[in-house]
């Protein structure tokens, strides 16, 4: 049981880098700007899972700390990127 | 008991790569702007939520941590969407599909890139 989990850890981290890379190529060939805005964010949400699973593999809590770290900030920055392409302005 | 848990976990992990899987499918795949964003609200619920569950039984201390980042993920992921989709109403994204309830009650700009 502990060796199979082991291995589905680490294929699970490949599978969401590979995600991730896919997300982005997204980014670099998009057909308008929501939707590269879209694949950011989608981008951003598979970098926190591999914060998370990177706390599993090492059993260590702290990645959970960067990972909440990770989320606040694709928050505020995609809301405020979407406000600024809609209004050309920010606040 | 552990193994219990441990094989909780392994179901956990195994579902939300699928949904993830799923979601990065239909993101590729779906062809307008709202329906992808239908299709990113999957991974950021559904997968990041199964995966923080899964570290909340493997990694030891990490139980009111990763509850709280599941709070902060289900508050922040349909305000996202919300803002995403708006300002793609707002500079005349076009739909795919044919109904459209918001015609005509909103000012619809030129995107300028």
């Amino acid at each position: 049981m502990k060796s199979l989990l082991d291995i589905t850890i680490w294929i699970v981290l490949i599978a969401h880098l590979f995600m991730a890379l896919v997300a982005a190529w997204r980014v670099w060939r998009g057909e308008n700007s929501l939707s590269r805005l879209a694949g950011l964010d989608l981008a951003s949400t598979l970098t926190i899972a591999v914060f998370v699973i990177i706390s599993i593999i090492r059993a260590n809590i702290i990645y959970i700390d960067v990972a909440i770290a990770a989320a606040a900030l694709s928050y505020i920055s995609t809301i405020a990127l979407a406000k600024y392409i809609s209004d050309h302005r920010v606040f | 008991m552990e193994t219990v848990l441990q094989l909780l976990a392994f179901l956990l992990l195994v579902l939300g790569t699928l949904f993830s899987l799923i979601g990065v499918i239909g993101f590729i795949r779906l062809p307008d702007v709202y329906t992808r964003l239908h299709a990113t609200g999957k991974v950021s619920v559904f997968g990041l939520v199964f995966l923080l569950l899964a570290a909340d039984i493997l990694t030891p201390l990490a139980t009111w941590k990763a509850l709280l980042l599941i709070f902060f993920v289900l508050a922040a992921s349909p305000a996202v969407a919300h803002a995403i989709s708006s300002s793609a109403y707002r500079t005349g994204v076009p739909l795919v599909g044919k109904r459209d309830d918001l015609k005509g009650k909103l000012e619809v700009g030129q995107e300028k890139d």
